[in-house]
């Protein structure tokens, strides 16, 4: 049933004022707090008043303008952005509240909150895009608005990373358009809300080609390999840019996009046929245990972080590329259940590097007995990220692989395991080497980060637990999942 | 007071006779010139803005000069794309406004000469305005000239080195075109006895058999003649330095609309063409469909270059009219309609970009990106309306420069062209990633010359011109449809046969 | 071929002069003499227009049915007439330039102006 309502234009748009307010006002210290906190507060409250009509069936609608007949922005928060926006706008309370603890005394810090709400506007936009055209248009303006922040601290370096960011995005963009602009040529439309718009009497050469520019548009901020090469350069962006846009907006951004893309555009009952997904899930799993492996070998702990997100966002792209309810249902539950894991993570490295300036892995030894509750934090991320029941990554690999067995294709339940062993093999020697690791004499010295920057991290550890033990989360309910799978394979 | 049919005349002899009456009425004061132009231009555009709400009322209608009727008399003719006269008198308008201050700053232009810079404005846009809703071939040619002569001498006003040089350059190249466009009104008239647009189109048809040969002649030097008017490579020599080198409020004129009188031109030429049917314009169309996609390339890369920021705006005109020309090459319905909407959107957005870029060098003097690092802190207002103009222009939506790329991609597609839409997407992203440098410039790089960093925001007759057209670039975005309403029957009808 | 030629040799003179006009207009190097290469080329394009208007058997518009022929039609010298003011006006205002160009470089021959540069 659909509804009529303000709402997922009021969602972007608070931000988006939040940002306005942050620019004029930006300069006193109170008001930047206040706006930047009370914005998040808000926009985490309209996303979650649209929750309960959600879980009922409900798919709020608004056009907001049509420039020329049949294109136009227009949003519609159906399960599938519901679950994502309900993430983002959790996230950005979070981390706004981390970030004014980590940015006390950083340079720029107007442009900073600016941009940054401009981004979780984008963000939530992304979400609830209702046609391939207003999804393009807030794609870019993502990526417009990351750049001032990659390139926060202005060093030749970062301004590199920015530069490198920009190519990479920026023609993932176009290629989005290109295919947009074919898929309203074949179909008429560029509509989202269905399950998809293409059929078969399209011609396979003009499906190959938009299936191949989409995947590759957005496989950009997926960061599927072999188009990841800009993640791990812009990690010199401050931490908690690093956590909500490399853990969350920018990446889940692309994520998201393939799932619009198989869900919605294709639809998965002409991908079956087409069989254009198996090439992709072969790609995934290649990105999965490629980077994973190259993971093992960075100390720098930010860098190390990054590959890890590369590997964990095919994971996604894997899930749903198989195509059966199962295995859709992993890919829409992991938006969350790889996010609060990988933002604990970076909050924690964000922590650590803010309290003793360390960056790199192997001078973490005895890190626990300083850090207790950060690194008790850390290790409940890494044990999600393997797989250990009653955390939020075992479910996603226990959906996926049900669904990779509903699908005969047992190999992928083979590529999960092999990814659980390597994320063990580099996410627990950190917490070896802290807790365990210490130089001797080393004694419990409690000198924990100020309480702005631990409870984002306690919170965030909350979530991961949470998610795996319950289906009842407060804020992104396991049955919102569901009920997008329903609607995509019109159950 | 819309149906009163003497509108059609008093909008192109407002501001003819304004640019007479200019020096003379400024002889006591100087300072009154730019008002009594303004004023002039005020009475223009009411008498446009009837013109254009009739013409949306009731579709296209005629005028006929001192009562003789046409095909005799000479015959004003208004339609769908003669509203670009809109266009015509809001910029020219917002030149004007931006001049005022501009032209006392200019040092090379003596003070009481001021008077004659504002008296060829007028001349210039009332050419332009003449050149757009005249039915009659020969005036064309007349209007045309007009509008040229006084646009070489308006490039030669800014008193730099190189501007007389440049000045020269554009009138040769120009007074070329112009001769090919006399050469084939002659022709015209001579297979078919007639100067009138419509009536040329009636009787091309009818004689066809025996003189396609001087009609392919005609189309040939009149496409080649208005090329070089709307700077099409490998014709567009001239543009870059004439249009760098002017003043910024005429590069906004010369950029945004003298430019387009070529394509208007082009346009002319088509539904004369097109509607006698006498001959087969594929051949024609494949030449400008290749020739566009080399402008749009080749002005992109070296827009890229540049570093004189006026110099890398010219090359992106060079892009644009690129686009333009290509839209008209596919000849497909809706890739007519979205060049056709360029045509006035890119008016806008060129002006916006020229004239934010005239407000840098007013008041700092420089003209480089390098030099003017740090100016996005200065001059907050100006850098953001130029940096709409810039997302505007790479064609982001919603801004006024999308509805173009995709109507083109569209109709790429739907000729059966996709390379064409794939260059063309992929040509706005390089496009992007160079103003992308020029915003980082503006706002992140550390500044070379500490002293940008304190000039004052533009003055109030500058930034409320360029405010207000960086506001019409986003309007004309979200309310693309406006536009199109009125080219879409246009087009149509140009690209349908007669009697089809 | 020739005989056609011969039968249009008005046509044929005024293309002719028209691409004399050009080859100077390009390959001289004194902007003055390219400047009078396209009053060559005007005067070619005028003369083409003037002769388009000699209609053989035709009528004149305005002394009506019976008069004698030859006559010309007016509407071309019209047209010509016009064309020589906007020749006479761009000749005024490119021998303008020139002479501004000449007292800030010094020379009016391409190449040098060009070295300046």
């Amino acid at each position: 049933m659909e509804v009529v309502d303000i709402r997922p234009v009021l969602a972007p748009a608070i931000s988006l004022v939040c940002a306005g307010l942050v620019f004029l006002q930006g300069s006193n210290a109170f008001w930047r707090r206040f706006w930047s906190l009370s914005a998040a507060l808000v926009k985490l409250v309209v996303v979650l008043s649209m929750l309960p009509g959600s879980l009922q069936g409900i798919v709020y609608v608004y056009d907001f303008v049509e420039f020329t007949p049949g294109i136009g922005l227009a949003f519609r928060a159906d399960a599938l952005g519901m679950f994502f926006a309900a993430v983002s706008s959790t996230l950005w309370l979070l981390t706004t509240i981390y970030a004014i603890g980590y940015m006390k005394g950083a340079e720029h810090r107007v442009r900073f909150f600016g941009f940054f709400a401009l981004c979780v506007s984008t963000t939530v936009g992304i979400a609830f895009a209702e046609n391939l055209l207003t999804l393009f248009l807030f794609y870019e303006m993502l990526t417009i608005c990351t750049y001032p922040l990659v390139i926060h601290d202005e060093t030749p370096e970062a301004l590199r990373a920015g530069r490198k960011y920009l190519i990479y995005t920026l023609t993932g963009g176009a290629f989005v358009l290109v295919a947009s602009v074919i898929v309203f040529d074949a179909s008429g439309t560029l509509s989202l809300g269905q399950p998809g718009i293409l059929t078969q009497e399209m011609g396979m050469g003009t499906l190959t080609v938009i299936f191949l520019m989409l995947t590759v548009g957005f496989g950009v901020k997926a960061a599927i390999m072999p188009l990841q090469g800009w993640l791990p350069t812009a990690m010199v962006a401050p931490t908690p840019v690093s956590a909500l846009l490399h853990a969350v907006a920018v990446v889940k951004a692309g994520v998201f996009g393939i799932l619009r893309t198989i869900y919605n555009v294709f639809g998965v009952d002409l991908l079956a046929e087409l069989g254009f997904t198996m090439p992709l899930a072969w790609l995934a799993s290649f990105t999965i245990i490629t980077a994973s492996v190259i993971a093992l070998f960075q100390d720098n702990f930010k860098r190390r972080l990054a590959y890890s997100t590369i590997s964990q966002l095919s994971y996604i792209v894997l899930a749903a590329s198989i195509l059966t309810p199962f295995a859709a249902t992993a890919a829409i539950a992991h938006i969350a259940n790889q996010a609060f894991p990988k933002i604990t993570m970076f909050f924690a490295a964000g922590a650590i590097a803010k309290k003793t300036g360390k960056k790199n892995i192997r001078e973490l030894a005895g890190i626990g007995y300083k850090m207790p509750w950060t690194m008790g934090a850390f290790t409940v991320a890494s044990l999600s990220f393997i797989g250990v029941p009653l955390t939020a990554g075992f479910i996603t690999k226990w959906y996926m692989s049900l669904g990779a067995l509903d699908a005969g294709e047992w190999w992928f339940v083979v590529v999960t395991a092999v990814s659980s062993i390597l994320n063990a093999a580099y996410w627990l020697p950190i917490v070896y080497i802290a807790f365990f690791k210490a130089p001797p004499g080393t004694v419990m010295h409690v000198e924990e980060a100020s309480p702005t920057l631990l409870v984002p991290i306690l919170v965030c550890a909350v979530y991961v637990i949470l998610l795996g033990a319950t289906v009842e989360v407060p804020g992104m309910p396991f049955s919102l999942a569901e009920a997008a799978v329903n609607f995509v394979f019109g159950m | 007071m819309i149906e009163w049919p003497h509108w059609m005349a008093i909008v192109v002899l407002a501001p003819l006779s304004g640019a007479v009456l200019t020096p003379i009425v400024s002889l006591r004061d100087r300072r009154i010139a730019p008002w009594f132009a303004l004023a002039t231009m005020t009475v223009t555009s009411v008498a446009a803005l009837f013109l254009i709400m009739r013409v949306a009322q009731e579709g296209p209608f005629s005028y006929p000069l001192g009562a003789w009727t046409p095909p005799y008399g000479i015959e004003l003719r208004f339609d769908e794309f003669s509203a670009a006269i809109s266009v015509v008198c809001l910029v020219g308008s917002l030149a004007i406004l931006c001049s005022v201050r501009y032209t006392e700053w200019l040092r090379e232009l003596a003070k009481p000469r001021i008077p004659y810079y504002y008296a060829l404005m007028l001349l210039n846009l009332g050419g332009m305005i003449g050149f757009m809703i005249t039915g009659d071939l020969f005036n064309l040619f007349v209007f045309l000239e007009i509008l040229s002569l006084s646009g070489y001498a308006l490039v030669a006003v800014s008193g730099e080195r190189t501007a007389e040089m440049a000045a020269f350059k554009y009138l040769l190249m120009g007074a070329i075109s112009s001769l090919l466009v006399l050469f084939s009104v002659g022709i015209i008239f001579g297979i078919t006895g007639s100067l009138n647009m419509v009536d040329v189109t009636t009787r091309l048809a009818s004689v066809a058999a025996d003189a396609t040969m001087p009609a392919v002649l005609a189309l040939g030097a009149l496409t080649i003649g208005f090329m070089v008017k709307a700077a099409i490579f490998p014709v567009h020599v001239w543009l870059p330095d004439a249009h760098a080198i002017a003043p910024s409020p005429i590069s906004a004129v010369l950029s945004g609309l003298v430019v387009k009188v070529g394509i208007i031109g082009m346009l002319r030429v088509y539904q004369i063409y097109y509607g006698s049917g006498i001959l087969d314009l594929t051949v024609l169309n494949q030449v400008l469909l290749w020739l566009g996609a080399i402008s749009i390339v080749m002005g992109a890369f070296f827009a890229i270059f540049q570093d004189d920021i006026k110099l890398m705006l010219a090359y992106s005109t060079i892009s644009n009219i690129g686009y333009i020309v290509m839209g008209l090459g596919l000849s497909t319905n809706l890739s007519v309609i979205g060049g056709a909407v360029h045509v006035f959107n890119h008016a806008l957005i060129k002006a916006t970009l020229f004239l934010a870029a005239g407000a840098f060098i007013y008041r700092t003097g420089y003209r480089t990106l390098t030099d003017l690092r740090g100016i996005g802190r200065a001059m907050p207002l100006t850098s953001i309306a130029l940096s709409i103009g810039a997302v505007s222009i790479v064609g982001i939506p919603p801004t006024a420069g999308f509805l173009c790329k995709w109507y083109i991609a569209l109709g790429a597609f739907e000729a059966d062209q996709p390379m064409f839409g794939f260059a063309l997407i992929f040509g706005a992203l390089f496009i992007f990633i160079y103003y992308i440098r020029m915003v980082n410039a503006f706002y992140f790089q550390e500044p070379i010359h500490k002293e940008v960093l304190r000039v004052e925001e533009a003055p109030l007759t500058m930034l409320g011109p360029i405010l207000l057209l960086a506001a019409l670039c986003l309007i004309m975005g979200i309310l693309g449809r406006i536009p199109l309403t009125f080219i879409e029957p246009a087009a149509l009808r140009m690209l349908a046969p007669l009697g089809g | 071929m020739l005989e056609a030629l011969w039968h249009n040799i008005d046509y044929v003179a005024s293309v002719v002069l028209f691409c004399i006009g050009l080859y100077i207009l390009i390959a001289k190097n004194n902007l003055i003499k390219k400047f009078l290469g396209l009053n060559i080329m005007e005067t070619a394009v005028f003369a083409f227009i003037v002769t388009i208007g000699v209609i053989e058997g035709g009528d004149a518009p305005i002394m009506g049915h019976g008069a004698q022929a030859p006559f010309h039609s007016p509407i071309p010298h019209a047209l010509v007439l016009t064309g020589i003011v906007v020749a006479v006006s761009t000749t005024a205002l490119a021998l303008s330039l020139i002479i501004r160009i000449y007292r800030q470089c010094g020379t009016i021959e391409a190449d040098e102006l060009r070295e300046m540069e």
